[in-house]
């Protein structure tokens, strides 16, 4: 090839490269949703035409990863670039992006409200003021094998001494068959699971604007939970959500606590070898019972310049059209649980997700983590001490004196 | 000098793209780690000075997270090293099947790392992975290669072996296929053994490449996030807690100046190793013959 | 003179761990898109089975694949040309060229790269946002670039440094322009190195997650950000994130294979031996 004829076709395709990079521009009424990538963002694209053909509006939609929607979020609407208009978020994000987005108490109103889970409202709420409609509520559940237990003649735990003492009675770890699966690693699972056991004895991460873990009850949730740890298989330490439920897929676990989302892909016949065979119940209780509340959201950005068209939006994602689509929708992976009582309740969801009644019974009955700004940093810093907590480098005394101690800085305190 | 100074007309489309894409950015940043820039609150932001810093000196965190990360660097360079030679050197002989192969060994590379590292996580699985399926059968047991601290390590040091050493074989092929044939017939006549030819002419004249090799991978390693984060998340506890993982930590909770000081000070300290590194081996080369 | 049978037999011999531990997992990750996830962790492992397509017909049909792919590949060969063409006359520059501070802002080159790419994120977004350039193809040709030069500077160095100088001074005094001994001696001689750079900034390009994912969204999306989103909340889809894999692995492969004829030595084309 000629010299000539190298720079002529390295020029052109540098020019077609660059051209390609002018940006489309819109007509017509459109807005940007940032989404989460993956099963959530596959049902929406499916419903997304029967939106668009009511009302006109084109949604354009952004997916990021499980793992980095929260910084890319974060950083546009600090740096205020008005890249998105709605933006699907999850609970313990509203009080950190409170003062980005716009307040919805007023509009909030003109919704069906009466046929939400009430505590989902509260997902979407900062200091009293409404920034966001719950469109996809998750909560802890506790999963059992409905065919170990009878051949046990053992009822579903209610209480955790009675999961503990089921846990043990199911554990037999020479058939490689173990009592319940948790994470014990320095994955975020972990510290929710200590949490909760926590949050049952009456426990509280944050109280009165200071950490409040290291206490009578928080000692005690930490030791059920570290006791808990000897009935589950072996390598817990490396184990994330995945693992959990490849536990029970695989029928190593006799139980599990587990996230309601997590429970579709454990009845995927392609995944599970313990399809139907699963039931669901509230998780334990001691002095109160208390799941983990875990909503997804729909906001608006506050500089949005489609602000009525994103409140039809928002209206419509968190509605019963969608919900009821959107719960009985064939995705392979799992599903988008609507917030609304009167699609939980209705048979065809029942029929779809098994563990439907469990999900609408627990989010009756669920407890909140700590609304406030930095709460993404005392849950990071409750996570790296719980990992330390479980992999040896600290007593469970120094890892709550540390919990706290991180609280109390970050809080300013 | 075969081109005098018409060389600087060579140098300016690079250099000045470099700058103004590469440098400027760098010095923003380096000016965002003066300040306590949290993006939750965009209006208060307070020049620091070098606290963010000085925090890090007395953070043991991230002390430990430095020493990991060192171990971890030295691990992985050294193996990758000797065994992208290895097989560089294996390569280059006159062999017309390795031609086909040379393609299998780089593939890899080709491999996104999240994927590789997922796929690994899988294999390492100390219940249900192949791997340990087949120790276990040979009476090794199911080593817990994500759970124990030091396995951790190891296993972090594998995957990215696994993943690099077809880089380190590359250049360092590369460079092999350069050097001049005839010096290796000469020697040969004279009665050079192998060894003696690889010593006495493949090593000086490869210096460069295995140097910059080493030290791309060295800083690569230092650097190296997504399989440490997908295979252990920096776990069990600390153990595989690298100086990035710490950075991405910071930097997904919106803290930007604390995020961009670690980022500098790893900066600092990966500047500090390759200077050392080039001072002790290489000489500078002269330009031209 | 060709290597005895013993040295035959040795090299196929030390190749043969070294191959089956790279080739392991590529083979797991292939196999395990053709595979149910019960299928993936069944013991005893199935190496061989009866495999389906489903993760394939899923990942092409949930996602523009085809879409994303073009993204990727666009954006590569942007990063490859401008890495190159950049590199090729920097890296000719430096090795021809003294001044003053060259040993400096050689290293400094280098410096540029030390830094965590993190730490770029949010100089490179507030940057492009500016230049409106967000989610653009442009924006992000120019941010790979900017990673994969300094290395190619750096290593062509090496590969012009070791051209002897008297076929280029022969060339010059023979009326050649400096470009031109550059690019009908040069580059010939040193085509390995090329071939190196080449691949290098198109892996760059091609992997590259983290930039992507920020800098760009719906337009300008890429392969790698499609396959973190693989990642769900529940866990990895093994199969089809192993479907997408092998989808990504395959141009790269192909390139490799176009390119591996320049990996040899002996490109030299009539230079004049002094």
């Amino acid at each position: 090839m000629t010299r000539t004829r190298i720079v002529a076709t390295v020029l052109v395709i540098l020019a077609l490269t660059l051209s390609l990079g002018m940006p489309a521009f819109s007509q017509g009424k459109s807005l940007t949703l940032s989404m989460l990538a993956g099963y959530k963002e596959d049902v929406l694209r499916a419903n997304l035409p029967e939106f668009e053909k009511k009302t006109g509006i084109k949604v354009v939609v952004d997916a990021a990863p499980f793992g980095d929607l929260y910084k890319k979020q974060l950083l546009s609407l600090s740096t205020g670039g008005g890249r998105y208009d709605v933006l699907f978020m999850d609970e313990p994000w509203v009080p950190p992006f409170s003062e980005f987005l716009l307040p919805l108490t007023e509009r909030m109103k003109t919704l069906d409200v009466a046929d939400f889970i009430p505590t989902t409202v509260a997902s979407g709420a900062f200091q009293g003021t409404q920034y966001a409609i719950p469109v996809d509520p998750n909560v802890q559940l506790l999963v059992y094998r409905k065919d170990l237990f009878e051949a046990k003649g053992l009822k579903p735990p209610a209480t955790w001494d009675e999961l503990l003492a089921a846990a043990k009675a199911l554990h037999d770890p020479a058939k490689e068959k173990y009592g319940i699966a948790v994470t014990a690693s320095s994955d975020i699972q972990t510290a929710l699971y200590m949490l909760l056991a926590q949050w049952s004895y009456g426990a509280e991460l944050v109280e009165g604007g200071r950490g409040s873990l290291n206490s009578a009850a928080g000692r005690k949730g930490g030791e059920v939970f570290l006791e808990l740890l000897k009935f589950t298989p072996p390598n817990v330490r490396s184990y994330n959500f995945a693992d959990v439920n490849k536990a029970i897929q695989l029928g190593q676990a006799a139980m599990a606590i587990q996230w309601a989302s997590g429970a579709k892909p454990m009845e995927d016949k392609t995944k599970s070898t313990v399809a139907g065979k699963l039931g669901y119940t509230r998780v334990p209780k001691a002095v109160r019972q208390t799941p983990m509340r875990g909503v997804w959201t729909i906001a608006i950005a506050k500089n949005s310049a489609n602000q009525d068209a994103a409140w039809q939006f928002a209206t419509w994602l968190s509605g019963k059209e969608f919900g009821q689509f959107a719960v009985t929708y064939p995705s392979a992976t799992s599903a988008i649980h609507s917030p609304r009582v009167s699609v939980l309740k209705d048979p065809s969801t029942r029929a779809a997700l098994p563990y439907a009644e469990a999900l609408l019974d627990s989010l009756q009955i669920t407890k909140e983590r700590p609304r406030l700004r930095e709460y993404a940093d005392i849950q990071e810093n409750l996570r790296v001490t719980t990992g330390k907590l479980t992999a040896g480098e600290l007593t469970l005394d120094a890892a709550l004196k540390e919990i706290d101690a991180g609280t109390n800085r970050i809080l300013g305190k | 000098m075969a081109i005098g100074s018409a060389g600087r007309w060579f140098l300016l489309p690079g250099l000045v793209f470099l700058f103004a894409i590469d440098l400027i950015p760098l010095v923003y940043s380096a000016w965002i780690s003066l300040y306590n820039w949290w993006l939750i609150r965009p209006r208060d932001i307070r020049f620091v000075g070098l606290a963010n810093y000085l925090r890090l000196g007395h953070d043991p965190e991230f002390i430990r997270a430095v020493v990991v990360t060192t171990l971890f660097t030295s691990g992985a360079v050294v193996v990758e090293f000797l065994i992208g030679l290895g097989l560089a050197l294996l390569f280059a002989q006159p062999f017309r099947f390795l031609r086909r192969l040379r393609v299998l060994i780089l593939l890899p590379l080709f491999v996104v790392p999240v994927v590789g590292a997922t796929m690994w996580r899988v294999i390492f699985h100390p219940e249900v992975g192949v791997l340990n399926y087949y120790l276990n059968a040979l009476g090794l047991g199911r080593p817990p290669w994500l759970s124990d601290p030091t396995l951790a390590l190891v296993s972090i040091t594998l995957v990215d072996a696994w993943r690099t050493i077809p880089f380190m074989f590359l250049v360092i092929y590369a460079g092999l296929e350069v050097l001049p044939g005839e010096l290796f017939e000469a020697a040969a006549v004279d009665g050079a053994s192998g060894w003696q030819s690889f010593r006495y002419i493949t090593v000086p004249l490869l210096t460069y490449i295995m140097l910059l090799a080493v030290l791309i991978r060295a800083m690569d390693a230092f650097r190296e996030f997504d399989i440490i984060f997908v295979l252990t998340g920096g776990g069990p506890g600390t153990a595989t807690q690298t100086v990035q993982i710490l950075n991405y930590r910071a930097f997904g909770l919106g803290h930007m100046g604390e995020a961009n000081a670690i980022g500098l000070v790893t900066l600092g300290l990966v500047a500090l190793m390759c200077w050392a590194l080039m001072r002790v081996i290489l000489r500078p080369r002269p330009a031209g013959g | 003179m060709r290597p005895s049978r013993l040295r035959t037999v040795l090299t196929a011999l030390a190749m043969l761990p070294v191959l089956a531990w790279t080739l392991f997992p590529i083979y797991w990750i292939t196999t395990a898109s053709f595979k149910t996830e019960l299928a993936l962790y069944a013991r005893p492992p199935q190496w061989l089975f009866t495999p389906i397509l489903d993760n394939y017909t899923r990942v092409l049909t949930n996602i523009p694949f085809m879409q994303y792919l073009k993204n990727s590949l666009v954006i590569a060969i942007g990063t490859t040309l401008g890495s190159l063409v950049l590199g090729t006359l920097a890296g000719y520059g430096f090795a021809r060229f003294r001044f003053r501070f060259s040993e400096a802002v050689r290293f400094l080159v280098l410096v540029m790269r030390m830094a965590p790419r993190m730490v770029l994120v949010v100089p490179y977004y507030l940057m492009m946002q500016r230049l409106g350039l967000l989610d653009t193809y442009t924006g992000l040709v120019l941010a790979y670039v900017s990673f994969a030069l300094p290395f190619s500077i750096w290593l062509l160095i090496g590969f012009f440094v070791d051209v002897p100088i008297d076929v280029e001074e022969a060339a010059l005094i023979d009326g050649c322009s400096p470009l031109g001994v550059l690019v009908r001696i040069v580059i010939p001689i040193a085509a390995p190195g090329l071939v190196v750079a080449a691949i290098f900034a198109f892996l760059v390009s091609w992997n590259e997650f983290l930039f992507a994912l920020i800098l760009s969204g719906v337009e300008a999306k890429t392969l790698p950000v499609v396959i973190a989103g693989l990642n769900t909340d529940v866990g990895p889809l093994y199969g089809e994130m192993s479907a997408a894999a092998v989808m990504v692995m395959l141009p790269n492969i192909v390139m490799t294979v176009a390119l591996q004829r320049y990996l040899v030595k002996g490109l030299t084309l009539g230079a004049v031996k002094g």
